[in-house]
C-alpha cells in the first residue's frame, strides 16, 4: 500500500455523521445524553441479551464479527447487543449506523432504478451487517427491477430474521406471487436459522409514541452535542489505523503521499548536506542544495498544513492529527526547521544542532509510517476462504438447488495476501461464483465450476494474483456487461468493488475442458519485513 | 569527458541528479536523462558503470512513458486506461531498468525507495544486480553501487 495506485480512495466521503453518537464519547452532557438515548433505544427494541451481557465485550464482539463474516443472519442483533459503553461495542454501534445509512440509500436507489445502488449497498456491507428489517424493501426494490432470483433471497432472510407480524405475513404473500416453482421456499432452511447469541428482534415496531419521542429527542441531542466534542473524543493515526479497516486504503495513500513528496524528497534529500554541515566540509553548492529543498518552493509550514488538510477531509471527525502525539512531534520540528529560514551557514552551530534534531525526528517520524502502513489490512487467500465461500454460495437458496457434476476448489500453491478488506473480498468471490453455479444450472450436464489461485510476476516485480473462477457454461458475460453498472449481474456489483482496491475483473476463455474463466485481478501484497517473508514462504 | 566511470541517472525531474552531483561526483561522472528513450541514447553513447533510478515518472508527458497503456489496461485494470496510465507513470522505473537490461546495460542499479524484500528478490530476478536504499544517503548509494 501507500503507492499513488492508491488515489481513488482519497476523496471517497468518510460519513461522520450519526454514527459519533454512538463513539465514547467519556465526558460531558453529550455522554449523558448518548446513554440516554441508547438505554431508550434499547429499551424499545428489546434487543438487550442475557447471553450477550454473559461475553465479555472482546469476545462478543469477536463473535459478532464472526457471524458477519459468515454472513448469518443473526450478525446484525449481534452487534447491536454490544454494550455501547464499551470500545468494542461503541465501535460496532459506530459501524452500524454508518452502514445504516449506506445500505438505506442503496435500497432507495435500487427502488427508484437510480445508478450506483449497488455502489451504496456495498459499501454498507464493507462496513457492518445490515438490519433484517431492510430485507423486505430490499426484496421489493428487487422484485420490482426484475431481479427475482435476489427477491427471492432477500425475502427468505427477511422471514428468517422476523418470521411472524404483519410484515411477514406481507413477505409471504408478495414471495409466493413470484412464481408457483418457489414452493416451498418459505419453509425455514436449518442452515438460515440465526444464530446469533440471542432471538432476533422481530416486533420493534411495538413502541409507544411517547417513549419513540423521547428516544428520538434524546438521539437528536446527542447528535448536536456530540459534534462539538467530536474533536476531543478523537484518536491518533494509529488507533484509527487499528479500529476502522474500512479506512485503509486511504490511510495508505494519504501517507503515502505524505512520505514521498515531503518526507522523502524535501527532508530525507538534506541528510548528506547537513552531515557535511555538521564535519564543516559542506560545499557552497551543498549549502545551496540544503537550503533549496528546505526553504524553496512552498514553504514547509504550509506543505505540511496541506498534508493535514488532505488527512482531514479524508478522514474527517474520525481524526485529529494535532493530537496524535507522532504528528505532533513532527509538526514541531516542521515549525523549528522553518524557523531555522535565512539563518543556515558554516558557522552557526546552534543552527546546525536545532536542525540536526528536527531532521532526526522526522526520520524517525518516516520511519514510523512506513512501519504503520507495513500493518495495514491484508487478507490471506488459502484454501479455506476458498472453501467457505463456495459452501456459503451452495447454502443459499437458488445456488443450493443447482445439481453440479464437479465443485472443485485448488488450493494456492502458497499463501498469498492481498490488500482488500476480507467481507469485501468474499463479498466478491461469492458473486462470481454464485454466477457461475447459476450460469452452469441453466446450461446442460455436465455442470462443473472449479475455482484456484495463479500468481504471476510483472516486469515491475510486482506480482498479480489471479483468482479463477471456470465453469462449463457458454453463457458469458461480455467485458463490457461487467463494468456496466445497469447490468442486471451481480458482476457489475463486483467490479464497483474492485476498482476499489485496484483489482479488476475480466473474463477469459476456460482451460482444462472448462468453457470461460471469470478471473479477478489484485496485486498481492507483499510482506513488509523479512519474518514475514520467511513465513509467507 | 573525465575519467570517471558513468553514473546514468534516469528521473522525471532534476532532485536525483542534482543530489548525485552533489555527494556522489567525487567516484561518478553524473549524467542524468528524463525518459526512458534518453537513457537508451545516452547508454549507445557510453555505457554506465552505474544506473540510479527514480520509480515514479508522474511528470513524463504519458507519451514518453515505457508500456503499451491499452495492454496494460486490458490486462490489469478491467479496460480502464486512466489506471494504467497511473500504473505505468507509478512502476515506470522498473521498467526503464526492464529496457537497459534488454539493451545489453548489465550494471548495477539502484533505486532510492523502501521495497518489501520479496519485491527486491523479484527484480533481481528479472534484472540481476538491483539495489535499494530507503532514502537519500549519498553512502548507501555508494554502498549499493560497489563503489565505497
Amino acid at each position: 500500500m501507500g503507492r499513488a495506485r492508491n488515489e481513488g480512495f482519497a476523496s471517497r466521503e468518510t460519513s461522520a455523521n450519526l454514527e459519533t453518537v454512538y463513539e465514547p464519547v467519556g465526558r460531558g452532557p453529550c455522554r449523558v445524553a448518548t446513554v440516554v438515548a441508547i438505554t431508550l433505544a434499547f429499551a424499545c427494541s428489546g434487543a438487550d441479551s442475557p447471553d450477550a451481557e454473559a461475553l465479555s465485550s472482546a469476545e462478543g464482539w469477536r463473535r459478532a464479527q464472526d457471524l458477519w463474516e459468515r454472513r448469518e443472519i443473526g450478525a446484525w442483533d449481534a452487534w447491536r447487543a454490544l454494550d455501547p459503553a464499551t470500545p468494542e461495542g461503541a465501535e460496532a454501534h459506530r459501524r452500524l449506523a454508518e452502514a445504516d445509512g449506506r445500505y438505506r440509500e442503496g435500497v432507495r436507489r435500487l427502488r427508484e432504478g437510480a445508478p450506483d445502488a449497488r455502489t451504496a449497498l456495498l459499501e454498507g456491507v464493507a462496513v457492518a451487517p445490515m438490519d433484517p428489517r431492510l430485507y423486505l424493501p430490499l426484496a421489493r426494490a428487487c422484485r420490482d427491477r426484475g431481479l427475482e432470483p435476489r427477491a427471492v433471497e432477500y425475502y427468505l432472510k427477511f422471514l428468517a430474521a422476523v418470521p411472524s407480524g404483519p410484515d411477514a405475513e406481507a413477505a409471504r404473500a408478495e414471495l409466493q406471487e413470484l412464481g408457483p416453482e418457489l414452493a416451498g421456499v418459505f419453509d425455514p432452511a436449518p442452515s438460515r436459522a440465526p444464530s446469533a447469541p440471542h432471538e432476533p428482534s422481530g416486533a420493534k415496531g411495538a413502541v409507544s409514541a411517547p417513549i419513540a419521542g423521547l428516544a428520538g429527542a434524546a438521539l437528536l441531542g446527542a447528535v448536536v452535542l456530540g459534534v462539538a466534542v467530536l474533536r476531543r473524543g478523537s484518536g491518533s493515526l494509529d488507533r484509527l489505523a487499528e479500529r476502522s479497516p474500512e479506512l485503509h486504503p486511504a490511510i495508505a495513500y494519504l501517507v503515502g503521499s505524505l512520505r514521498h513528496e515531503l518526507l522523502k524528497h524535501r527532508i530525507g534529500a538534506v541528510g548528506d548536506a547537513l552531515r557535511a554541515l555538521d564535519r564543516g566540509d559542506a560545499s557552497e553548492q551543498q549549502l545551496a542544495f540544503l537550503t533549496s529543498r528546505l526553504f524553496g518552493g512552498e514553504p514547509l509550514r504550509e506543505a505540511w498544513r496541506g498534508y493535514l488538510r488532505a488527512f482531514d477531509r479524508a478522514l474527517g471527525f474520525r481524526l485529529d492529527l494535532r493530537r496524535d502525539p507522532w504528528f505532533r512531534k513532527a509538526g514541531r520540528a516542521i515549525g523549528v526547521i522553518a524557523a531555522l529560514e535565512g539563518r543556515l551557514g558554516r558557522h552557526a552551530p546552534g543552527v546546525q544542532r536545532r536542525l540536526g534534531a528536527a531532521h532526526a525526528r522526522l526520520r524517525d517520524f518516516d520511519r514510523h509510517l512506513a512501519d504503520l502502513v507495513g500493518r495495514l489490512v491484508r487478507t490471506r487467500i488459502d484454501g479455506a476462504l476458498l472453501r467457505g465461500v463456495v459452501e456459503e454460495v451452495r447454502a443459499e437458496y437458488l445456488p443450493g438447488r443447482v445439481e453440479l457434476d464437479e465443485l472443485r476448489v485448488d488450493d494456492p500453491d502458497e499463501p498469498v495476501e492481498v490488500e482488500v478488506f476480507r467481507v469485501d473480498l468474499v463479498l466478491i468471490v461469492k458473486n462470481v461464483v454464485r454466477n457461475a453455479i447459476l450460469a452452469v444450472g441453466r446450461a446442460a450436464p455436465p455442470r462443473r465450476v472449479a475455482v484456484d489461485v495463479v500468481v504471476d510476476l510483472e516486469p515491475t516485480g510486482e506480482e498479480v494474483v489471479r483468482l479463477r473462477v471456470r465453469d462449463s457454461s457458454e453463457e458469458a458475460p461480455s467485458v463490457e456487461s461487467l463494468h456496466d453498472r445497469r447490468a442486471d449481474r451481480g458482476l457489475a456489483l463486483v467490479t464497483a468493488a474492485l476498482s476499489r482496491y485496484d483489482g479488476s475483473i475480466d473474463v477469459e476463455p476456460g482451460t482444462d475442458g472448462y468453457a470461460k474463466a471469470v478471473t479477478l485481478r489484485f496485486f498481492r501484497a507483499l510482506p513488509a519485513w523479512e519474518s514475514d517473508e520467511r513465513q509467507a514462504a | 569527458m573525465s575519467g570517471r566511470a558513468r553514473l546514468l541517472v534516469v528521473e522525471d525531474g532534476h532532485e536525483y541528479a542534482e543530489f548525485a552531483r552533489l555527494f556522489l561526483s567525487d567516484v561518478f561522472d553524473v549524467h542524468g536523462t528524463r525518459t526512458a528513450a534518453d537513457a537508451l541514447a545516452a547508454v549507445r553513447e557510453a555505457a554506465p558503470a552505474g544506473l540510479l533510478l527514480d520509480l515514479r515518472f508522474d511528470r513524463t508527458r504519458p507519451e514518453d512513458l515505457l508500456g503499451d497503456r491499452d495492454e496494460v489496461a486490458a490486462r490489469l485494470f478491467g479496460g480502464d486506461r486512466d489506471r494504467a496510465l497511473r500504473y505505468l507513470q507509478d512502476q515506470q522505473g522498473t521498467l526503464v531498468l526492464g529496457a537497459l537490461r534488454d539493451a545489453g546495460v548489465g550494471a548495477p542499479a539502484v533505486f532510492v525507495h523502501d521495497f518489501p524484500p520479496r519485491r527486491l528478490h523479484n527484480l533481481r530476478r528479472l534484472y540481476g544486480q538491483v539495489e535499494a536504499v530507503a532514502s537519500f544517503d549519498a553512502e548507501a548509494i555508494r554502498r549499493a553501487l560497489g563503489v565505497s
